[in-house]
């Protein structure tokens, strides 16, 4: 329960907001698989394409981190994953460890195809730009913020 | 129209039966019911365990359930048959105590969609089932309720009766009344729009369906049937919104429900409005964190009772609604005793909802008092959060309640006190604009705990109901999150967080007796009379629900998920863990 990035409406339209993925014309066609209804997500990560193909046109860019961290709280993955990402009824994203992957192409498929147990399927809500704006953010986190031992009873000492 | 009102009638003259038997004649020895009785008081007339013999009670059998999600709820006693619904994926388990080592009888697995997992807020809890006419009743995460045979374990109907797709999710026990069963849903924090549902017992039909907001159309307030003690008017869920905010505005029910069969009406409490930001919804919000009584038969709303308008701070008013008889100044009232997440404990007029009694059971800085001819809250306006106010410092009780709704009290006609599981949290509150998007959180806000005054995160309690005034507590380390039963032995157990049961006298709370169940306990212990005619407790340890997300170090079950400890509880893992353990206990 650390900080969380919410955001307004007024912040959100002035990054572009979200749109559909099929009006994302050229280069960004090839960086991203076709859209899928935000509704079948209950299906999530069955239909995937390999996603070690797939390259994050704006990578290490601290402007899309910057927007992406925007959108983070602006589509609610904060609901789930919690402030700064630390976790919540989401797995935590900063922990340095990933059930389906870390890489680019691999948290491009979770956040655009979704993932069982619960991660929506935002690749019909967001253009893939967007997701790769939200990618980049994640990927811009420090790691790891835990580590694997934590000992008693020098609790003040073990998280620092 | 007259069928349902006949059966009704009939219903409440057997009904009114039932609970006068279960009160006063000798306890049948079964929990067959979430409250243990129609009046939800958890109250056992059980006596072979006492003050004397307690500190002998020792572990007799134990089962582990196979999942490491919040055990909430309790388990139930049926015609010598043991039944616990675990968790999602929502496992039934029937057990043959008649025989040694009791024995699985079934178990029944159902098809739960797993995307559901990511709908519900506050970890995939179910809180238990409900016995009825053979069937064994309840719900499941992904929003089906289901009737088991109660033999045989056959699935004798699912009825799909929440949309996940909106955000809805089941977590809640149902009630049965006569030929009803009653469920609510979860996803206050998804935006959903609240209601109540009655399935036919036999079928599992939908008979009715009634909104927790909206036009009175909606809502089933009727001219003539409707009559709020504190407010006049019609469409009150409507006109107490701005513009279609209450399309998204919560109102989830997702605690314990009970009915009073002689006038007749079914009580249960709503939870939260959404969003978290009061500002994006002005208006009192009506009737989210209320309580509402309505006719089984037909579902029409009788009365409500909002306890927190325009809620800016996430209290929901899921609590259990307890019925019994107290003497308040010179007069004996029916009266409903319910302790609110906002930290008041409320004595209300079940016939009315006319607020007799509103005493803070817990420290409180949101509101200086409710006042009784208003029935409302005297709001500090220092406490009132919403996107413009920023952050703001130090409100009591947080988020987590005064109590947990999901940690039902119990209360003893013999020594007059509710055994009350407290939380001594406070919060720090920032809400930001929230976006909705069908079927995600709806909520925007940063809301850090630090711990109440006194460097104890909770206490078991015992509270005077009448007066509105605390007999005695018990300090504990940590937030109490389990449920409590009293029993005619004057003994009153509860469990906490770090793992123990324990039983205290229920007249001077000292503390008897106390055992390591394994995991932290966010379960209500219940007791019953076995086979064998001798008493027995039973409780789940499984520490979950919103410690899932707040103390995720207690988890060891994910290596792609480690969580640094929470700020306010630096150090529960150091005593407990992850579990799923059903326990019984005997002298």
């Amino acid at each position: 329960m650390k900080k969380a990035f919410a955001v307004s409406l007024a912040a959100l339209a002035a990054c572009g907001g979200p749109g559909p993925a099929d009006s994302q014309a050229g280069k960004s066609e090839r960086n991203a698989p076709p859209a899928v209804r935000y509704d079948q997500y209950g299906a999530a990560g069955k239909l995937a394409p390999p996603a070690e193909t797939l390259v994050n046109p704006l990578s290490g860019d601290p402007g899309a981190a910057q927007q992406g961290e925007v959108l983070f709280g602006a589509m609610n993955c904060d609901g789930c994953h919690g402030g700064d990402a630390v976790g919540f009824v989401g797995p935590s994203l900063v922990d340095g460890r990933w059930r389906y992957g870390g890489e680019d192409g691999a948290l491009f498929h979770s956040i655009f195809y979704g993932r069982p147990h619960g991660m929506p399927a935002y690749g019909g809500l967001l253009s893939d730009t967007t997701v790769w704006q939200l990618v980049t953010y994640v990927r811009s986190q420090p790691l790891p913020r835990v580590v694997p031992t934590v000992a008693w009873p020098s609790v003040s000492t073990a998280r620092k | 129209m007259t069928t349902p009102g006949l059966r009704a009638a009939v219903c409440a003259l057997v009904l009114t039966t039932a609970l006068a038997a279960a009160v006063r004649a000798e306890d049948d020895g079964q929990w067959i019911r979430p409250g243990k009785d129609l009046g939800a008081t958890r109250y056992s007339g059980l006596t072979e365990i006492t003050a004397t013999n307690v500190g002998r009670l020792r572990p007799t059998w134990t089962f582990s359930t196979g999942v490491l999600r919040g055990h909430e709820g309790q388990p139930l006693v049926v015609d010598g048959t043991l039944y616990v619904v675990t968790p999602y994926p929502n496992v039934l388990y029937a057990f043959d105590l008649t025989k040694e080592d009791y024995p699985l009888r079934f178990k029944y697995r159902p098809d739960v969609n797993p995307a559901a997992v990511g709908v519900a807020c506050c970890d995939a809890v179910n809180r238990g089932a409900v016995y009825a006419e053979g069937k064994i009743v309840y719900n499941l995460l992904d929003g089906h309720t289901v009737a088991v045979d109660a033999r045989t374990g056959e699935e004798l109907w699912k009825v799909k009766v929440a949309e996940l797709a909106t955000g809805e999710t089941i977590t809640m026990a149902p009630l049965v009344v006569g030929d009803r069963v009653l469920v609510g849903p979860s996803g206050g924090e998804f935006g959903i729009h609240g209601w109540l549902k009655a399935l036919d017992l036999a079928t599992g039909s939908i008979v009715w369906t009634a909104r927790n907001a909206g036009p009175d159309s909606a809502v089933l307030a009727k001219a003539g049937t409707f009559k709020a003690y504190y407010d006049k008017g019609t469409d009150l869920g409507l006109h107490s919104w701005s513009g279609d905010t209450w399309q998204q505005g919560g109102a989830p029910v997702w605690g314990w429900l009970s009915y009073d069969p002689v006038l007749d009406l079914v009580y249960y409490g709503t939870g939260n409005p959404g969003p978290y930001n009061a500002e994006q919804r002005p208006g009192d919000n009506k009737w989210t964190s209320s309580v509402l009584a309505r006719r089984p038969g037909d579902g029409e709303l009788v009365w409500a009772y909002q306890f927190t308008p325009n809620d800016n701070w996430d209290y929901d008013a899921n609590a259990e609604n307890i019925l019994t008889e107290l003497t308040i100044g010179d007069r004996r009232r029916n009266v409903l005793v319910h302790f609110d997440k906002n930290g008041f404990a409320y004595t209300l007029d079940r016939a009315t909802g006319e607020v007799l009694v509103a005493e803070p059971y817990v420290d409180v800085n949101w509101a200086k008092r409710v006042d009784l001819a208003t029935g409302r809250p005297v709001v500090d306006p220092a406490k009132l959060t919403g996107k413009s106010r920023g952050m703001v410092h130090d409100i009591c009780p947080s988020l987590e309640g005064g109590k947990s709704p999901a940690s039902p009290a119990s209360y003893s006609p013999r020594t007059g006190l509710f055994y009350v599981p407290t939380n001594n949290l406070c919060m720090d509150w920032q809400s930001e604009d929230a976006t909705y998007i069908r079927g995600t959180p709806y909520v925007s806000a940063t809301i850090p705990y630090n711990p109440g005054p006194g460097g104890h995160l909770g206490a078991f309690i015992a509270w005077d109901a009448a007066t509105g005034q605390r007999v005695w507590e018990i300090r504990e380390k940590f937030p109490v999150w389990s449920g409590s039963v009293v029993t005619a032995g004057d003994i009153a157990f509860y469990g906490t967080l770090d793992g123990w049961l324990k039983a205290a006298d229920a007249r001077t709370g000292e503390l008897l007796w106390k055992f390591k169940v394994g995991s932290g306990v966010v379960g209500a212990p219940i007791t019953y009379r076995g086979p064998d005619g001798k008493q027995y407790v039973a409780v789940y340890a499984g520490i979950g629900g919103d410690w899932f997300l707040l103390s995720g170090d207690v988890r060891s079950d994910d290596p792609a998920d480690v969580r640094p400890p929470a700020d306010f509880m630096p150090d529960l893992a150091q005593y407990t863990s992850q579990g799923g353990i059903v326990w019984i206990f005997a002298l």
